[in-house]
C-alpha cells in the first residue's frame, strides 16, 4: 500500500521523517517495502499483510502510526459534518433500493447527486497519480480518492442510464450477462451477486461496474454507491471471472460494515469541495443486517504467558483503546469489543498479538525454551542419509540436487512399464511434467552439463525421493564418468570401470548391512533396460532386489547431451530398502586371541571361469573351525598352466582360542580345505 | 510436516525437518519451482514468543556471524498468532539502502510465530494448556545471501566448479 506522507498527516500529527516512520512501522507489523520522494512529499510503500484490509488506506495507516507514536488519531468521522441518513423505506427516498440477498449484502448506502463532469483539480489528480491511480474524471476520481483515504470502495452510476431508476441487489439470473467497465462481456452465473436496475444487471457487486451505466461526459446526475459485500461472495466472483480490482481486493479480505455511510458522506463532501456537483435528497441507508460487535475475553495472564514479557495494564489498555477496541476491565482480564474494521480479530491470541506488536517485539527478552523431558530419539533415517552422504563423498562423489519433476521423455526409460509415470495434473511446463521415477535422469543431466563445461572427470551422487504409482522411495544414485582416480605421478591413468562403481556400491552397502551383495547376472540378461547388457548388476539384500548398477545405454546419455563416446557408470540403490545405519556394527567385543596363529600357503589349479567369490564361499561354509582367514594372494595364467585353467594361491590362517595348534593339526586342517575344494570346485593342488 | 508429527505424538514436541517444497514459480535468477525449507516446531507448556526470538536470533547469528545485526519483526501467517519475521542487516549495503534490500536496509530470512490455537485444536492438543512456536526458512535463499550466490539456478545445475567450492 503506497501512502503519501502529507495525506496521512491529515489524520495524525507526526513530525518524524518518512525514513523514521518507515523504520518504526516496520517493527509494528507494517513492513516498509519502498520509500521514494514525491516532490516535497514522500511516498511510503508498506507491505500490508493479508489479514489487515483496514490498513489499505491513508486513515488505516495513520491509525497505526498514531498508536505506534502514542499520539492522537483524528478519526475520519470526527472531521466530517454529521450527515443524516434515511432508511430505504423512508418517504422522500429519491431512488428505491432493494436488497434481495441480505446475507451477501447486508448494507447498501446510496445517494443521488447532480454533477458536471470534468477533470478533477490538480491536487486531487496529483495525489491519485502518486498513489498509482490514474485520474479519469472528477466523479470517478472522488470514488477513488475515498477508496484510498478511507479504504472503502465506492461506485458511481449514471442515473439516466439506470432503468427505473432503481437499485436492486440480487443474484444474477442464469443466462444473464454484463459488459463490465473494461469492455468485456461477462457471462454471469446464479452464484454471482449483481447490482441491477429495474431491468438488468448493471454492476458486479464489489468487483466492477457495468459499461452501460458508466459515468461519462454528458452525465448530469449520478447514483453513488457505498455498500458492503460478503468476502466469500466477492472472492468467488472475482476468481470465476479472473477479475481483480482495488474494490474486490478490499471486499474479499473484509471491508468495514460500519464504514459505508461515512464513505458516502466523505464522497458528497468532496464533490462539493471540488465543485463537481451537489447531493440532492437524503443519503439512503439500506441496512437490513446491522453490525453486531463481537466481544472477546482477554485474560491478563495470557499476555505474558504467550509473549514471554510482561506488559503493564496501562500500556495494554492504551494500545487497545488507540487501535479502536473498547476494553472494559473484568475479573482477571478485559472484555474487549471489536470495531467493524477489525475483521481479523477472532480470539484472544489476536488481541495478545496487538498488545505485543505495539508494545514492541524489540522489548521481548531473548530466552530459550526450557527442557522438561529428554528429547525423543532422532528419526533413524536422518542418520542413515547422513552416513550414506559421508561414504559417497569419501568415495570422491560430489552431492547433486536436481528437480523432483522432470520431462516425460526422460522419465519414460526408467519406468517399470511404459506409461506408468506419475504426471502432474497442472505442470508449469513440459520441463517439469512428471515426478521422477529415478534420480538418474537428473544426475545424468548434471554429468552432461559438466562435460559440456570442460570437466573431464565427473562423479556425482544424489540422495532423494523417486516416485511411482505405488508410492515414494528414498534412494541414493551415483553417476561416474572419466578417470577412476585423479591424475597423479604415483598411479597410472585408468578410466573408471565396472569394478569402480561396484566398489562404491559395496562401500555404501557395507555401512548398512553386510548381507547386501552385488550379483553378476548371466552375460545376456539385463537388470534394467537403461543399462548395457553384460555390464550391469543387481544389488540385493538377502534375496530382495534393492538396486541396480552398470553402464548406462547411449540412448540415456545422449538424451542429456553427454558427449557421444563417454562411458557413464551409474547405480541407484534404495535407502528405504536398507537396514538403518549402524545395524551392521558389532554388538559385542571379542576377547583378543591368547594363542599364536599359524599360516599355510597352498596353490590350486582351477577352472578360469570359476569366480573368486565361489571359492571363498565354499571355504567359508565348510572349513574347519580353526580356519580364521583366507586371502587370495596370487593368480597366475600362462606358461606351465593348461589352457582354461588358472593357478590360485591362497594363504590360510589357523588359530584356536583354547591352545596352540600343533603342526599335525594344521596340516590336517589344510588337507581338509584342499579336499573340500577338490570335491566342490574340481581344484587340483599344485 | 508439523501437523503430521503432532498428530503422531503427544506434547512436548521439538523437531527440525528439512526437505524439498514446491511452488508455482518459473525458473529465473531468484526463483525455482522446487526449493528446500527447514522447519522447526517446539510445543509444550510455557513456550513463549520470547523463546522463539531467542532461538531464532541465535540461529541467525550462527548462520551469519555473531556481529550480524538481526531484527525480529511482527508479521502475519495464517497458522501462527502472533507471527514474526526475522531480518538481517542488508549484507550488500550494510543498511544504507540498495536495490537488493529495496532501500530498506534489511533482508528477510525467515517466517515464524506462535502456533495458532486452531492448529492445536485440529491435532487434538488443548490450547489452554500448551503453547508452541514454529518457523520456516528457505535454505537456498539463505545460501544466496550467505555466500553471495547471484543465481539460484546454480543450486540445481550441479556444476562441479560450483559444488566443489563448498568443500568435500
Amino acid at each position: 500500500m503506497k501512502v503519501l506522507l502529507s495525506w496521512v498527516r491529515e489524520f495524525v500529527d507526526i513530525d518524524e521523517s518518512a525514513e523514521a516512520i518507515g523504520r518504526k512501522m516496520s517493527m509494528r507489523g507494517l513492513a516498509l517495502e519502498g520509500l521514494e520522494p514525491s516532490g516535497t512529499d514522500a511516498l511510503l510503500d508498506f507491505d500490508v499483510t493479508a489479514n489487515r484490509p483496514d490498513c489499505l488506506s491513508m486513515a488505516g495507516i495513520a491509525r497505526e502510526i498514531a498508536v505506534a507514536y502514542g499520539v492522537p488519531f483524528r478519526a475520519p468521522a470526527s472531521r466530517l459534518a454529521p450527515l443524516a441518513t434515511a432508511a430505504a423505506s423512508a418517504p422522500g427516498a429519491t431512488i428505491p433500493i432493494t436488497i434481495e440477498a441480505p446475507d451477501l449484502c447486508p448494507r447498501y448506502v446510496g445517494a443521488i447527486a447532480d454533477v458536471t463532469i470534468g477533470p478533477s483539480p490538480v491536487w486531487m489528480a496529483e495525489r491519485l497519480t502518486a498513489c498509482g491511480v490514474r485520474p479519469i474524471s472528477n466523479i470517478v476520481d472522488v470514488t477513488n480518492y475515498v477508496l484510498l483515504e478511507l479504504g472503502h470502495p465506492m461506485h458511481a452510476f449514471d442515473h439516466a442510464r439506470l432503468a427505473g431508476p432503481a437499485i436492486t441487489v440480487r443474484l444474477a439470473r442464469s443466462g444473464e450477462s454484463l459488459e463490465t467497465l473494461d469492455g468485456k462481456t461477462r457471462a454471469l452465473t446464479s452464484q454471482m451477486l449483481v447490482i441491477a436496475d429495474a431491468e438488468q444487471a448493471t454492476a458486479l457487486g464489489g468487483v466492477m461496474g457495468g459499461a452501460d451505466s458508466e459515468v461519462a461526459n454528458g452525465t448530469e446526475r449520478i447514483v453513488f454507491e457505498a455498500a458492503w459485500f460478503k468476502p466469500q461472495s466477492v472472492r468467488a466472483t472475482s476468481r470465476a471471472l479472473g477479475l481483480r480490482t482495488e474494490a474486490s481486493i478490499r471486499f474479499e479480505r473484509g471491508a468495514d460494515l460500519t464504514a459505508p455511510a461515512l464513505a458516502m458522506a466523505r464522497a458528497c463532501e468532496l464533490l462539493e469541495q471540488i465543485g463537481a456537483g451537489r447531493r440532492t435528497g437524503p443519503i439512503i441507508d439500506a441496512y437490513p443486517r446491522p453490525y453486531q460487535a463481537a466481544t472477546i475475553w482477554l485474560p491478563r495472564p495470557g499476555i505474558a504467558g504467550l509473549l514471554g514479557m510482561p506488559v503493564p495494564d496501562a500500556a495494554a489498555t492504551r494500545i487497545l483503546g488507540a487501535l479502536g477496541f473498547d476494553a472494559s476491565p473484568g475479573d482477571g482480564g478485559w472484555s474487549v469489543r471489536i470495531p467493524g474494521w477489525r475483521i481479523d480479530i477472532q480470539r484472544d491470541v489476536d488481541l495478545i498479538e496487538e498488545v505485543g506488536r505495539h508494545h514492541g517485539f524489540e522489548h521481548l527478552p531473548t530466552t530459550f525454551p526450557g527442557v522438561q523431558q529428554a528429547p525423543a530419539p532422532s528419526d533413524p533415517r536422518v542418520a542413515r542419509d547422513r552416513r550414506a552422504r559421508e561414504v559417497a563423498i569419501a568415495g570422491g562423489f560430489s552431492e547433486a540436487i536436481s528437480f523432483a519433476f522432470i520431462e516425460a521423455r526422460h522419465a519414460e526409460p526408467f519406468l517399470d512399464r511404459p506409461g506408468t509415470g506419475v504426471g502432474l495434473a497442472n505442470p508449469l511446463s513440459e520441463t517439469f511434467a512428471v515426478m521422477r521415477p529415478s534420480l538418474l535422469p537428473g544426475l545424468v543431466a548434471g554429468v552432461g552439463h559438466n562435460r559440456r563445461h570442460g570437466q573431464r572427470d565427473v562423479q556425482l551422487f544424489e540422495i532423494g525421493t523417486r516416485f511411482s504409482r505405488s508410492g515414494e522411495e528414498r534412494v541414493l544414485a551415483l553417476a561416474w564418468t572419466g578417470l577412476a582416480t585423479p591424475d597423479h605421478w604415483s598411479g597410472g591413468r585408468r578410466d573408471a570401470d565396472f569394478f569402480d562403481i561396484k566398489g562404491a556400491v559395496e562401500a555404501l552397502a557395507a555401512q548398512f548391512d553386510t548381507t547386501v551383495s552385488v550379483d553378476l547376472p548371466p552375460e545376456d540378461s539385463v537388470p534394467h533396460r537403461v543399462l548395457v547388457p553384460g555390464r550391469a548388476s543387481i544389488v540385493r539384500r538377502d534375496r530382495e532386489v534393492v538396486g541396480w548398477m552398470g553402464q548406462l545405454r547411449a540412448a540415456i546419455t545422449d538424451a542429456h547431451d553427454v558427449p557421444a563416446n563417454d562411458v557413464v557408470w551409474a547405480a541407484e540403490i534404495s535407502l528405504d530398502g536398507m537396514a538403518p545405519a549402524g545395524a551392521a556394527r558389532i554388538k559385542r567385543a571379542e576377547p583378543l586371541p591368547r594363542f599364536p596363529s599359524t599360516e599355510r600357503d597352498i596353490a590350486l589349479l582351477l577352472d578360469e571361469s570359476l569366480s573368486a567369490a565361489i571359492v571363498r564361499g565354499t571355504i567359508r561354509s565348510h572349513a574347519p573351525d580353526t580356519l580364521v582367514s583366507v586371502v587370495e594372494f596370487d593368480r597366475y595364467q600362462g606358461k606351465g598352466i593348461p589352457d582354461g585353467k588358472v593357478s590360485l594361491a591362497l594363504r590360510l590362517t589357523f588359530q584356536s582360542p583354547e591352545r596352540t595348534l600343533t603342526d599335525a593339526e594344521v596340516e590336517r586342517a589344510t588337507t581338509e580345505v584342499v579336499e573340500l575344494l577338490a570335491r566342490e570346485c574340481g581344484a587340483v593342488r599344485r | 510436516m508439523q501437523i503430521r508429527e503432532m498428530e503422531r505424538q503427544d506434547p512436548p514436541v521439538r523437531l527440525v525437518a528439512i526437505g524439498p517444497v514446491y511452488r508455482r514459480d518459473n525458473l529465473d535468477l531468484t526463483h525455482t519451482p522446487m526449493f528446500h525449507q527447514v522447519e522447526g516446531l517446539v510445543v509444550g507448556r510455557g513456550i513463549t514468543l520470547a523463546d522463539l526470538k531467542g532461538t531464532l536470533t541465535s540461529m541467525a547469528a550462527a548462520l551469519f556471524g555473531a556481529g550480524q545485526e538481526v531484527r525480529f519483526r511482527p508479521s502475519f501467517f495464517p497458522y501462527t498468532e502472533p507471527s514474526a519475521e526475522v531480518d538481517i542487516r542488508c549484507i550488500r549495503c550494510g543498511g544504507e539502502g540498495c536495490p537488493m534490500c529495496k532501500r530498506t536496509g534489511w533482508l528477510e530470512i525467515l517466517g515464524s510465530g506462535m502456533v495458532h490455537p486452531a492448529v492445536f485444536e485440529y491435532v487434538g492438543y488443548d490450547p489452554d494448556e500448551i503453547t508452541g512456536f514454529a518457523f520456516g526458512m528457505g535454505i537456498e535463499r539463505v545460501a544466496l545471501l550467505k555466500w553471495g550466490v547471484e543465481d539460484i539456478r546454480l543450486f540445481y545445475e550441479n556444476d562441479l566448479r560450483f559444488l566443489e567450492q563448498f568443500g568435500r
